[in-house]
């Protein structure tokens, strides 16, 4: 079962969440305004999984926190258009995002302990979901909460009910959110570093998990991940964010197969691989973020880039390329060497 | 996948190549930047533009000045009654402002501003000499149980839990009760004692949690002697929090030293101005007479707030949460 | 002593050759006193949190230690330096019984051996400059007698690990997370040690600034021909770095061998499951791969299960033996196996032959106490210490 080969990307069809140029600065008082995230757009067809890659800082959190209007107003503005089902998310009123949160689009977080309430039973915030969006009574709707912690895989469910967040180990609580995220079948479901928290053993079981439930369920998923190997596994498409831009953008076999962007061929000559023969040297990626340059008049990867021109310092790479495939660099790889 | 490695192998290497060069130039530029700048330059620097540690500042100063130049700026001696004359028992217990009296005088017929003035001296001595000797020996009980820890830390704790099982300003009042003769020194021990436990306590608890610390054992892997790294690493790094909450404190004293002050514990000497004595000897006049009262309870009120102000900025500012 | 005698013996003793045996530990177990009482504390159980390991380092070398959260790798690595008092067991680094060192002994003997932590920005004190952390350990051990060759040391230490010398007057947040750990690999050879224990070296660090510290303590290696132990979750940084890598399990080794074999003929369960878990940047291998899910989370240290810690998951359990007898690591005949390569099965050679298939195994959650597969005993014991192994 956890073999199971995804279906290529479904292409066809209108997206289900359209993000279209995604601004979101931080601003405090008596520091410089920053932008986390810089003009950022990409589709999420219904069935698909798409994934955003990138280093802390990136801004690939802060995308999902901005979608699903979860960021702190104060200080911060958030522009641009996130259109889910015809409406645009960001314009919505305070009230109507409560109404959409976990009902149509549900979140996964990193850290499950902290995402679960410590005092209620597992059973009572599964049940909370669906009193809230689908006017169920708690009696009503304990079974179908068995019924989720059992899909989820959880053991003995119906004891768990009964469980507190502290009594469970942390692949059974990351299995609990994804229960809970569930409770509404949510059309979407956006899953921010699901795994990291979690060990090698226990984050397979997670991902075979969520493999399947995209699989039985038909749900759009956006994983958020700084693991290329997470989104190997799991993701249709693959977006590659830097600096707050996404800067290449690929399906699963073709990004793997032939990364163009410095960045990307950069991250997968970075990390040691179980499958690659022992003894080479790995090439790691010179600097770190604190070099980077702004992107309105450059391209902020260029003083790390081993690839950069002079024209990389002097103008802002421009997008070139559609939702499925494209690239932000003004001399890839496998070019003009 | 195989097949894309063949053409892609001899691009690599030289892109490698070229990336290792990269490496040492690029982490040297950036680590050779303007630095040397230490947390606490840093923590000031935020300060600076802080407004409401800038007015909790200007306050305190203002009166530090005030209490500095007091003797020279009174326009008497507070000791004087150049206003003996205008008190009427019967009529006018207390003299009015009057010219070269602003405030009027006292119901001795003494000048009040030349007495706030020269207060202030005593007040701020009390409430700072308090704090430091409490500061001073809550860090030195702190040090020890969060140094030695164990069965030390045990028995000290357990000293500083009954001291802070008594309510403060009664701790404080038997102590000062206890003086065979009440002076603004019983008065700075008693408030000083009070202090003690506040900061044992919260100092121990800060140095346990530098013990814990990765910084700590990488000393201690390093082989650091003891002594070195509980004065080195632990103490300086637990001493933030404290130090915070002395300038806390300070507002405290000041109020603890007036109100002992006011119930007759303090310098029973009236020659020698205090707030909280000014206080207690406007009592028998509050109905009529309420500015008697008012100018020093006025005068505490503002240097607490001061001192309170600039406590929660510097707490604000060594909060690692708010750094970048 | 002085300074000068110090380098001199450290030297000395150096001059022996690679490849003998540099740390011998035997036996070594870490197990924590849980308490429980309101006034007095009563000892109600031991977390075993590191439960009988025997291995040795030679000269030269970097050992592997790799496992999950709470598998005692991370207790271990402290335990083999002192800095977590071992409960039983010793650690014979040259000659000498670090684990039964103490005080001022244990103090001047450890600039031999060097700690590198997981979080470069909490195991460097914010309040010292680089210069003052680095030059505190030469200080501890009487180095720094000689002002203009201290001098000269810091400028070679801040060279070694790629930082300029102008760092040496900033402090550490005026550093990135890569550059901090450069000062923490610094910090730890100032004081010119033989061994150092890494504890999760990169995984506090942004992917593209892993590799450029595991390279530069590959360099530092080649270069003063230090010997590493590294302790890590991530079985392809450990991997690409070791020489032999072992596996633990629940406060025990599990296996341990040379760190290419271990890739291509892993004979225990634990460690086959382990690799087939860890994500592969490439889809198509992703697509085809044969995962090994391990069902259930990792037993309480507290209350490990009897016989093999492993059998309460394992796919390849049997009936016999693994719930009784607890395995000790033993040299296998297997095809492609060397004499190095131990591993703690009783049925490492029939599950290597394709002789024992795995099953299913009902998932059991770490605090049920009792578990659902067949069992012939229903005892509530403890099991007893495994026997010291000689």
């Amino acid at each position: 079962m956890s073999t199971q080969p995804i279906q290529p990307a479904v292409r066809h069809g209108e997206p289900l969440l359209a993000v279209r140029d995604l601004r979101v600065t931080f601003g405090r008082r008596g520091e410089e305004p920053f932008r986390a995230v810089d003009g950022v757009s990409f589709d999420v067809r219904p069935g698909q999984t798409v994934g955003l890659v990138g280093e802390s800082g990136c801004g690939k959190s802060v995308t999902s926190l901005a979608i699903m209007g979860l960021l702190p107003t104060r200080g911060n503005t958030v522009e641009g258009t996130a259109v889910f089902d015809g409406e645009d998310l960001l314009s919505l009123s305070a009230q109507q995002m409560r109404d959409r949160r976990g009902a149509d689009i549900a979140m996964i977080f990193q850290d499950p302990l902290s995402s679960l309430n410590p005092v209620i039973q597992i059973g009572r915030q599964v049940t909370e979901v669906m009193e809230r969006h689908q006017g169920l009574s708690r009696k009503e709707a304990m079974p179908k909460a068995a019924e989720l912690l059992e899909r989820v895989g959880i053991p003995d469910p119906r004891a768990r009910l009964a469980n507190y967040p502290h009594q469970l180990s942390g692949g059974m609580r990351q299995r609990a959110l994804i229960a809970m995220a569930l409770a509404c079948q949510p059309r979407l479901l956006i899953a921010d570093e699901p795994t990291t928290a979690l060990d090698v053993t226990i984050q397979a079981q997670i991902l075979a998990l969520l493999k399947d439930l995209v699989v039985e369920t038909g749900t759009a998923m956006v994983m958020i991940t700084h693991d290329l190997g997470v989104v190997a596994g799991l993701c249709d498409e693959v977006n590659v964010l830097y600096g707050g831009k996404i800067v290449e953008r690929g399906t699963r076999h073709g990004l793997f197969a032939r990364p163009r962007h410095p960045y990307t061929v950069g991250l997968l000559d970075s990390i040691p691989r179980l499958d690659a023969p022992r003894g080479e040297a790995l090439s790691p990626i010179p600097g770190s973020v604190a070099d980077n340059l702004p992107w309105d008049s450059a391209c902020a990867f260029a003083p790390r880039c081993s690839n950069a021109l002079d024209v990389c310092v002097e103008k802002t790479p421009a997008w070139e390329g559609d939702d499925v495939v494209g690239l932000r660099c003004f001399n890839p790889m496998g070019v003009s060497r | 996948m195989s097949d894309q490695s063949p053409q892609q192998t001899p691009a690599r290497t030289s892109y490698a190549d070229r990336r290792k060069q990269r490496l040492d130039a690029l982490a040297r530029a950036s680590a050779d930047e303007e630095g040397g700048v230490s947390l606490i330059v840093s923590a000031w620097r935020r300060l600076r533009r802080n407004p409401v540690f800038l007015v909790g500042l200007a306050i305190t100063i203002t009166f530090v000045v005030l209490a500095v130049i007091a003797p020279w700026l009174a326009p008497y001696d507070p000791a004087a009654r150049p206003l003996l004359d205008d008190i009427r028992p019967q009529t006018n217990p207390v003299p009015g402002p009057e010219p070269g009296h602003p405030l009027g005088g006292d119901d001795k017929g003494r000048d009040l501003l030349s007495r706030l003035l020269v207060g202030s001296q005593q007040t701020l001595m009390v409430g700072v000499l308090a704090t430091l000797f409490g500061l001073l020996g809550g860090v030195t009980l702190g040090t020890v149980a969060g140094a030695f820890a164990g069965w030390v830390d045990s028995l000290v704790m357990r000293v500083v839990d009954v001291m802070l099982s008594i309510p403060s300003l009664l701790l404080a009042f038997t102590i000062a009760a206890l003086a065979s003769r009440p002076s603004q020194w019983t008065l700075i021990i008693a408030i000083a004692t009070v202090q003690v436990p506040i900061f044992a306590r919260l100092l121990r608890g800060s140095m346990l949690g530098q013990r814990a610390s990765d910084h700590v054992l990488a000393a201690r892997s390093l082989g650091v002697k003891p002594h070195a790294i509980v004065f080195r690493h632990m103490l300086p790094n637990a001493l933030g929090p404290v130090i915070v909450q002395a300038t806390l404190v300070l507002a405290v004293a000041i109020i603890d030293a007036a109100a002992l002050s006011f119930l007759g514990l303090g310098n029973p000497d009236d020659r020698r101005p205090e707030w909280g004595q000014m206080l207690g000897a406007a009592q028998p006049y509050l109905g009529q007479e309420p500015h008697l009262a008012f100018y020093p309870a006025a005068c505490i009120i503002v240097v607490a707030l001061g001192f309170t102000l600039m406590g929660e900025s510097l707490r604000e500012a060594l909060d690692p949460k708010t750094r970048r | 002593m002085t300074g000068s005698t110090g380098v001199d013996t450290a030297r000395a003793r150096r001059t022996a050759a690679p490849g003998e045996v540099l740390v011998e530990v035997s036996g070594l177990e870490v197990h924590f006193p849980i308490k429980s009482g309101i006034i007095f504390d009563r000892t109600v159980g031991h977390v075993r949190a590191v439960d009988g390991v025997d291995l040795t380092i030679r000269r030269g070398e970097t050992y592997g230690l790799v496992g999950e959260s709470g598998c005692g790798k991370s207790t271990l690595g402290k335990a083999i330096l002192n800095l977590e008092p071992p409960t039983a067991g010793s650690v014979v680094f040259d000659g000498v019984d670090i684990a039964s060192l103490r005080g001022e002994d244990l103090r001047t003997e450890r600039k031999r051996f060097q700690m590198v932590f997981q979080d470069p920005m909490s195991s460097l004190d914010p309040r010292q400059t680089v210069e003052a952390l680095l030059l505190e350990g030469m200080r501890a051990h009487g180095l720094d007698t000689d002002k203009s060759a201290t001098h000269a040391r810091l400028r070679e230490l801040m060279s070694a690990v790629g930082l300029p010398p102008a760092g040496l007057k900033k402090y550490p947040h005026e550093f990135s997370g890569g550059q901090r750990q450069r000062i923490g690999i610094a910090r730890a050879l100032s004081v010119g040690p033989d061994l150092i224990v890494a504890d999760e070296p990169v995984s506090a660090l942004d992917v593209s600034i892993q590799a450029q510290v595991i390279n530069l303590l590959q360099d530092l290696q080649d270069e003063l021909g230090l010997t590493y132990l590294v302790v890590a979750h991530d079985l392809a940084v450990v991997r690409h770095i070791s020489d032999r890598i072992g596996v633990m399990y629940l406060g025990g080794l599990v296996e341990e061998s040379e760190a290419g074999e271990l890739y291509d003929v892993p004979l225990h369960p634990y460690t086959r499951a382990l690799m087939s878990a860890v994500p592969v940047p490439d889809p198509t291998l992703e697509d085809t791969r044969q995962q090994i899910l391990l069902t259930g989370d990792l037993p309480s240290p507290a209350n490990p299960p009897t016989g093999c810690r492993f059998h309460t998951r394992c796919p390849w359990r049997q009936e016999t033996r693994c719930d009784t007898e607890r395995p000790e690591l033993r040299v296998v005949e297997v095809d492609g196996a060397s004499e190095g390569h131990r591993v703690a099965c009783h049925f490492a050679e029939q599950i290597a032959s394709g002789e024992i298939e795995p099953h299913e195994v009902a998932p059991q959650t770490a605090e049920e106490p009792s578990w659902g597969g067949p069992r012939d005993d229903g005892s509530p014991f403890l099991a007893p210490d495994g026997p010291p192994v000689p």
